[in-house]
């Protein structure tokens, strides 16, 4: 087995700069602003590919920050996890090694949603993910504030009005061009921090805000719209100030999974716990007197209704206990994260708070909580490559297409990387396909649907979710991201090697065929059903919940020990693959659907197809790239869809309206 | 993706008397049938139709829909100066806009959009049903600029484009037009209120929860505080509704029978005089007949009205064994109307009875099992004994027969009849209307009844789904949640709504979801 060193590589040239002066060209293919889970995904995705990238951020020393909890993974977000390492990004090697307490939830519920989930050290994470930025090579990092975006006209051959080509930066004459540029600002776009009654602009506490030219340029100089969501963060406490005799220890699992498909083992060697403990009557009483106190909750701004802030849980359940989980920040870290407080009330008050609850009683806030505001883009703006639709060259990640989450803002950072380099190097720009991952199915819910609140995975918006399992990421991604350019080829390589393996493995199983007797002599704790008197393979077989791959394997040792090491996916395989075969129509109707490309520029006012006014409305605002992204949108009838398709197929065969315009890949 | 167009092209179809397999239509398929309908009909254009029957009849109903219907009420009904007050009868003399030539006299009604059937602008003429009126009105209102005939079914489509119908409601409304018969109508309006529009969308809505439930339990439940007792509640829920749609499956067809007809076949020996049935009942020479065996080798077939229900009357080849290939075929083909029959009439040659009661019975015993040799007790209300010729039996034997063999026991309702002379048809008729009452059920009463055997096997895909949970629920969720999800895509199918942000919106109504 192929077992990559944990200890990130920090050899070859070290190409960050903390001054402009020595930076070694004005010119790159690349820039990516931000230095978050999605700015640093991007870069070092966009450097994979061969693009010569520029990461610029206000820090170098914040690069790869967990800013609020300090954890990885989960349900749907472990599955965003996974892909994204499934396509050589960052974040799930950089959690193997910060992870101090690893978890897979949902063990009892079907593989298909199982969550790895770690806490991680957030020491030990930035010091990964910037050293493998070091490693990379054509990646330069630079310490700047970006002043604005140079906004050019449009290059003829693409549809949009404007051409993104370059940045320029606080305090520096020359600016830095380049054929694409990355956003992933976060919450710093018009970012503005709420404690009790005092507001202050920022997006993170102790972080400069962000340039307001960009803001101004993204909304006047571009038009596009924006909208305004809110989060929040809990204070955090001193660790030795709890009573942790009056929470309940969770322990992790015993042994770690790891979340990249590259290591067998975690860096860890002894896992640190997590505790549970609940509010009480009077932590409700504290949030009712502080309420006059309390800014950010008396803006009507969205905010997630997953992740809310202990005053809006009060508020809109109460009389009920809500969990709190308390997380350790570190394995040296003299602090605690007290999952399910964030709030945003005075400091004074908060503490108040905390010690309304049992185990918190005499506990000691290190840092307060505090609530952010921050301008989002529309993603309805974004084509399902991350760009925007009327600005060439502009690509936009993470939490300013209105998404929350490391996970999310990964996965986001690593396609607009992607596809940053693809256009800089002069191809054509890629899609992943709902029905092939749950990236696919964030940016698709994000420029298709767009978004009310902070978005956040789950595994329901998936429709092929037993097809899009944690444990296949790799099969599903990892050659198409080698054949794009993003994959290495030793991942690739091993990839292939598993692919092989359980080809072979699941031949074997299909091959050995046993006869009902035979089953019920061999494998006596199988309770195969009576009345079946055709023989059952290996594979049937498997799907008995009581027969796992090992038990099979050692009565058969010479047909299947060679493919032990693989026992728990070809159970998984085993289980799965008599759903994924009934879905597989419906996913090859849907990738036809997707294949079927509308033209950016019809307009479909005047589009003579019986459509009604509002479907022309809904058209025309989300401008849906395929047909089958049409089919999802909201308000979109059947019958318009029909229509739709007739004009297409009528138009195709004109051979006019520009369907060629649009540049797609395979 | 809905079977949208096979709608309405179903209302353009005369009542459907085939039961055909209704099947889940897919874009594609969706858009092979659309072809029918020429592309790039702009919705800018105003339609017009006759919208009552055609042939002749007392009144005939012009419909107009869409911008310009407003100026055609204008010119043709010489309202120069103002329209009429809407949904107002008016008496006027109709005129043609270029002639100024009067061609009827008749009622105008106007239907400012948007409270009109199609949501547009709409006017109705009631004129006088002559072929030549009609012809003449439609001729008079294609002869102005951006008016053109509707295609077939485009008044519901507009009407359903401007969300004023579901999709039930379309395909009530398809069958409402259709309705060859009284009841038919009345089940037709009773499925356009939207009777089975409410019920679909009850267990629709009931289903979201549970998968609401469900995907929050999957999506959350571990560390975010979802209550116990969560997955308890959606068992019993699915158990119950699982139930209930059973049950509603359970109705024997009787709704779809009413749509489509209630397949009643006749059978039995060579000779017996089953065509003459046929033609004694549909009052017309429809099939030959002749006193030679085995005349009849064909099924034949004709609609009929029984009682205000629908019927689709078979006369198939006489059951003997036969040497020519011809008529084996025929006796297969028999054979095979009488296993998808709703009710049998097998027809006996009374003069071929013995004299004797019992030994009658015994024969009449006979001729049944020949033509259902697996008929079993419960069943014998699918079918009649008809014993024809009764003209041919001296009078005291008829009566004999007529008497006693009511009271043996094992045999289905016996009539005698004469298909010479029509002795006994009234009573006949009575007992066959009263069978195919309670096959179709009455429309009005008790819950409303499958009509669409589309909606049947939706219906039936939900169930095999909800089954899916319950024996999947404890190995895997994830498969067993997949069970919930398919079945609530099968009912969407049914009432055309379906939207999957629904499922997070319920979760996070119903659960303080906290991380």
């Amino acid at each position: 087995a192929l077992i990559r060193s944990l200890q990130p590589v920090r050899t070859i040239h070290s190409l960050v700069s903390r001054c402009i002066s020595h930076l070694s060209r004005q010119c790159y293919d690349v820039i990516v602003v931000g230095g978050g889970h999605a700015g640093t995904e991007a870069a070092a995705a966009a450097a994979r590919m061969g693009a010569e990238t520029l990461l610029v951020t206000q820090k170098i020393h914040t690069i790869g920050a967990l800013s609020c909890n300090p954890s990885l993974g989960g349900v749907g977000k472990g599955h965003l996890v996974r892909e994204v390492d499934a396509l050589d990004g960052l974040c799930g090697r950089a959690g193997d090694w910060a992870g101090i307490n690893f978890s897979i939830l949902n063990r009892s519920k079907g593989p298909a949603v199982w969550g790895p989930r770690a806490q991680l050290d957030r020491q030990r994470y930035r010091e990964f993910i910037q050293g493998e930025l070091r490693s990379i090579s054509r990646l330069t990092v630079l310490e700047g504030s970006v002043e604005d975006l140079l906004v050019a006209e449009p290059s003829p051959d693409e549809p949009g009005s404007h051409r993104v080509t370059g940045i320029s930066l606080e305090n520096v004459l020359n600016p830095i061009t380049a054929s694409s540029v990355v956003l992933t600002t976060g919450t710093f776009l018009s970012g503005s921090i709420f404690v009790g009654q005092t507001t202050s602009p920022g997006g993170r506490i102790g972080d400069a805000p962000s340039s307001a030219g960009l803001s101004h340029t993204l909304k006047e100089r571009l038009g596009l719209r924006v909208g305004r969501l809110r989060t929040g963060t809990p204070p955090r406490i001193v660790k030795e100030s709890v009573d942790f005799a009056l929470a309940e220890l969770h322990p992790p699992d015993r042994r770690p999974t790891p979340f990249s498909f590259m290591n067998t083992h975690t860096r860890c060697k002894e896992q640190v716990p997590c505790y549970l403990t609940y509010t009480t009557p009077g932590v409700e009483r504290v949030v009712q007197e502080s309420l006059h106190l309390n800014c950010h909750i008396q803006q009507d701004t969205k905010g997630p209704r997953y992740c809310p802030s202990i005053e809006s849980r009060v508020l809109r359940f109460p009389g009920r206990s809500h969990q709190v989980w308390l997380e350790p920040e570190g394995v040296t870290s003299d602090l605690l994260y007290p999952q399910g407080l964030s709030m945003t009330m005075p400091p004074e008050m908060q503490l108040r708070l905390i010690r309304e609850i049992p185990a918190l009683h005499r506990a000691e806030i290190h840092s307060p909580g505090y609530g952010v505001q921050y301008d989002y883009v529309c993603p309805t703006q974004l084509s399902s490559a991350l760009q925007v639709k009327t600005t060439q060259g502009l690509f936009l990640a993470g939490q300013i297409n209105g998404t929350t989450g490391y996970e999310e803002a990964a996965a986001q950072g690593l396609w607009a990387g992607v596809n940053a380099a693809c256009r800089a190097l002069s191809t054509p720009p890629v899609s992943l396909s709902r029905t092939e991952s749950y990236i696919g199915v964030l940016i698709d819910d994000l420029v298709c649907r767009g978004v009310t609140e902070p978005y956040r995975m789950f595994t329901s918006r998936a429709e092929f979710r037993t097809a899009l399992r944690p444990d296949n990421a790799d099969l599903r991604l990892t050659p198409k991201g080698y054949e794009l350019g993003c994959v290495s080829p030793s991942r690739y390589q091993e990839a292939m090697r598993v692919q092989r393996s359980l080809q072979d493995a699941m031949a074997a199983l299909q091959a050995l065929t046993l006869s009902t007797a035979r089953c019920r002599e061999k494998l006596p704790d199988v309770r195969v059903s009576e009345s079946k008197n055709a023989a059952l393979t290996g594979m049937e077989l498997l799907q008995y919940k009581e027969l796992s791959f090992e038990t099979l394997a050692s009565v058969f040792p010479e047909r299947l020990s060679s493919y032990l090491e693989f026992s728990q996916r070809l159970k998984i395989e085993a289980v799965y693959k008599p759903h994924c075969d009934i879905n597989k129509k419906e996913i090859e109707r849907i990738q036809k659907e997707e294949n079927m490309f509308l033209p950016q520029d019809i307009d479909y006012f005047s589009l003579p197809a019986s459509l009604s006014q509002e479907a022309r409305e809904i058209l025309d605002r989300v401008r849906p790239t395929t047909l089958g992204a049409a089919t999802r949108l909201e308000g979109i009838t059947p019958a318009a869809v029909v229509s739709l398709y007739n004009y297409v197929q009528f138009a195709e065969k004109k051979g006019e309206n520009g369907q060629q315009k649009t540049t797609r890949s395979k | 993706m809905l079977p949208l167009v096979c709608i309405f092209r179903e209302i353009r179809r005369a009542a459907v008397h085939t039961h055909r397999k209704s099947r889940v239509t897919t874009l594609h398929q969706l858009v092979s049938t659309f072809n029918g309908v020429p592309a790039g009909l702009a919705d800018a254009d105003t339609i017009f139709a006759l919208s009552s029957g055609h042939g002749r009849c007392g009144v005939a109903v012009v419909r107009v829909s869409g911008s310009a219907s407003s100026m055609a009420l204008r010119c043709m009904a010489g309202l120069k100066r103002r329209l009429p007050s809407p949904r107002t009868a008016l008496l006027r003399s109709i005129t043609d806009p270029h002639s100024k030539e009067i061609l009827d006299r008749g009622l105008v009604l106007w239907f400012p959009g948007p409270h009109s059937f199609t949501g547009e602008d709409s006017v109705e003429f009631h004129i006088h049903g002559g072929p030549a009126v009609i012809t003449a009105v439609l001729q008079a209102l294609g002869s102005m600029p951006g008016m053109r005939p509707a295609e077939a079914g485009e008044f519901t489509r507009r009407a359903f484009q401007a969300g004023k119908l579901g999709l039930t409601e379309v395909e009530g409304l398809g069958d409402l037009i259709h309705a060859e018969t009284e009841a038919q109508r009345r089940q037709a309006l009773r499925q356009m209120s939207g009777d089975l529009e409410r019920l679909y969308q009850g267990w629709s809505h009931r289903l979201k929860r549970c998968l609401a439930h469900v995907e929050a339990f999957i999506d959350f439940s571990e560390d975010e505080l979802i209550e116990d007792g969560v997955l308890e509640r959606v068992d019993s829920s699915v158990s119950t509704l699982l139930a209930e749609i059973e049950r509603h499956l359970k109705d024997e067809r009787r709704g779809e029978r009413l749509r489509s007809g209630v397949h009643v076949v006749i059978a039995g020996a060579t000779n017996a005089g089953k065509s003459s049935l046929l033609n004694t009942l549909c009052q017309r020479p429809a099939a030959i007949v002749s006193s030679i065996a085995g005349t009849t080798r064909d099924v034949v077939e004709t609609g009929l009205d029984i009682g205000g229900f629908p019927v689709l009357l078979s006369d198939t080849a006489g059951l003997r064994d036969s040497t020519d290939l011809i008529e084996q075929e025929g006796v297969r083909r028999a054979r095979e109307r009488v296993q998808q029959a709703d009710l049998t009439l097998v027809v006996v040659d009374s003069v071929l009875l013995p004299f004797e009661v019992q030994k009658a019975a015994g024969t009449l015993q006979e001729n049944l099992t020949r033509v259902l040799p697996d008929l079993k007790q419960p069943d014998k209300d699918r079918c009649l004994l008809v014993l024809n010729k009764t003209d041919l039996l001296p009078e005291a034997q008829r009566q004999k027969l007529e008497r006693e063999l009511k009271g043996v026991s094992g045999l289905p309702p016996v009539c005698l009849i004469s298909c010479q002379t029509h002795e006994g048809l009234q009573d006949f008729l009575s007992v066959l209307q009263s069978r195919v009452k309670t096959l179709c059920g009455d429309p009005l009463s008790d819950a409303p009844t499958l009509t669409q055997a589309r909606h049947r096997a939706h219906l039936q895909q939900c169930v095999a789904a909800l089954a899916q949970y319950q024996k999947l629920r404890d190995t895997d969720l994830a498969l067993a949640a997949e069970g919930v999800r398919l079945a609530l895509t099968s009912l969407g199918r049914i009432t055309g709504k379906l939207g999957a942000e629904e499922i997070l919106d319920i979760i996070f109504k119903d659960f303080c979801i906290g991380k």
